[in-house]
């Protein structure tokens, strides 16, 4: 709890707060951008992990991973986009976000899904894809990386709208 | 009518259930939905506007299935929004702005499956069929005006003071 009040106050003295405040159009606008950010990352990193899944046969996996770039860019815009929700919340402050258990479990499935990522990259797995034909089959380890990736990203979209509706979750956990 | 609607047993529920399969589950999935339909189409306006030619277009419309997973998602999840909220919503002229270009993005989406991938007439210079790029264009301002006209729609009071109405 000290953590997080150290990690308010710091978020306090930024003047992301006082922009916030003093422009209406601040919020909406970056709620918006947060949507377009969610579709176009679940869009591009979906369609790898449902190829390696099997799904649209045809397409070489790696060719389609020419997409992942644009879902990158979309997770920065989401990250810039969300740290002003935070630090810019007008009415609880950053206080109320951090100690959200919604939010706390959407940035836990977030860095799962960074380390499924990690370990796409570092353990080879994304290597044994470049054999594969356009027409073929993805192997197992692969197909486990796709199926977490496709997991956590639909769980950080549920956890993401349940953090405006936080004492639903804390009721069913009976908390 | 609309009141019948607002308090049957499912809007009620939908609304005023503190269960966390209710309003809030309901909502998260309406946001699935949108990702899944709006995030696919993306990837197929991209791939017609020359994003990553190498794919070929047979194997694009095979996502098309999934965007209708999206869609029929959105429909159930917000027709149970809608009714929990009918007089709100349909008061708001942001959400029928919402839903005229719902259906638009719809239609677009239609008519580049029939005329880019199912049907296509003949081919331009770029190797793709005719009016691609047309449909492409529609599917991204569609789906983006549409998604913005619903996120107005939780901010009024906002609008009011922007627009004027």
């Amino acid at each position: 709890m000290d953590a997080l009040q150290a990690i308010s106050d710091f978020l306090i003295t930024l003047p992301i707060g006082d922009f916030v405040a003093s422009h209406d159009w601040v919020w909406p606008f970056c709620e918006t951008l947060h949507f377009f950010g969610m579709s176009i990352l679940l869009g591009t990193v979906g369609i790898v992990d449902l190829r390696i899944l099997g799904v649209a046969k045809g397409i070489p996996i790696q060719t389609l991973e020419k997409f992942i770039p644009l879902g990158v860019i979309a997770f920065i815009v989401n990250a810039v986009t969300g740290f002003i929700f935070i630090a810019g919340n007008p009415v609880g402050g950053p206080m109320e976000y951090l100690t959200n258990l919604s939010l706390g479990l959407k940035m836990l499935t977030v860095l799962i899904a960074g380390v499924n990522l990690l370990i796409f990259y570092v353990a080879g797995i994304e290597k044994s894809l470049a054999v594969v034909g356009a027409d073929g089959d993805a192997p197992r380890s692969a197909k486990v990386v796709a199926v977490v990736s496709l997991a956590c990203w639909i769980f950080v979209i549920i956890w993401g709208r349940f953090i405006m509706y936080n004492d639903t979750l804390l009721y069913a956990l009976g908390l | 009518m609309m009141e019948a609607i607002e308090n049957s047993a499912y809007a009620v529920w939908v609304r005023e259930s503190p269960s966390i399969f209710a309003y809030t589950t309901i909502l998260s999935l309406h946001a699935i939905g949108l990702a899944i339909i709006v995030g696919i189409n993306y990837v197929v306006a991209f791939r017609l506007l020359g994003f990553v030619p190498e794919i070929k277009l047979p194997a694009l419309r095979k996502l098309f299935p999934w965007m209708y997973l999206g869609f029929t998602i959105n429909l159930f999840s917000g027709s149970s929004l809608l009714m929990a909220n009918l007089h709100n919503d349909l008061g708001n002229w942001l959400f029928i702005v919402k839903l005229v270009l719902i259906l638009f993005a719809m239609v677009n989406l239609e008519l580049t499956r029939i005329n880019v991938f199912d049907r296509p007439g003949a081919i331009g210079a770029d190797g793709l069929p005719k009016n691609a790029k047309l449909f492409a264009w529609g599917a991204l301002l569609t789906w983006g005006f549409a998604m913005v006209a619903g996120r107005l729609t939780a901010y009024p009071n906002f609008v009011e003071a922007w627009l004027g109405f």
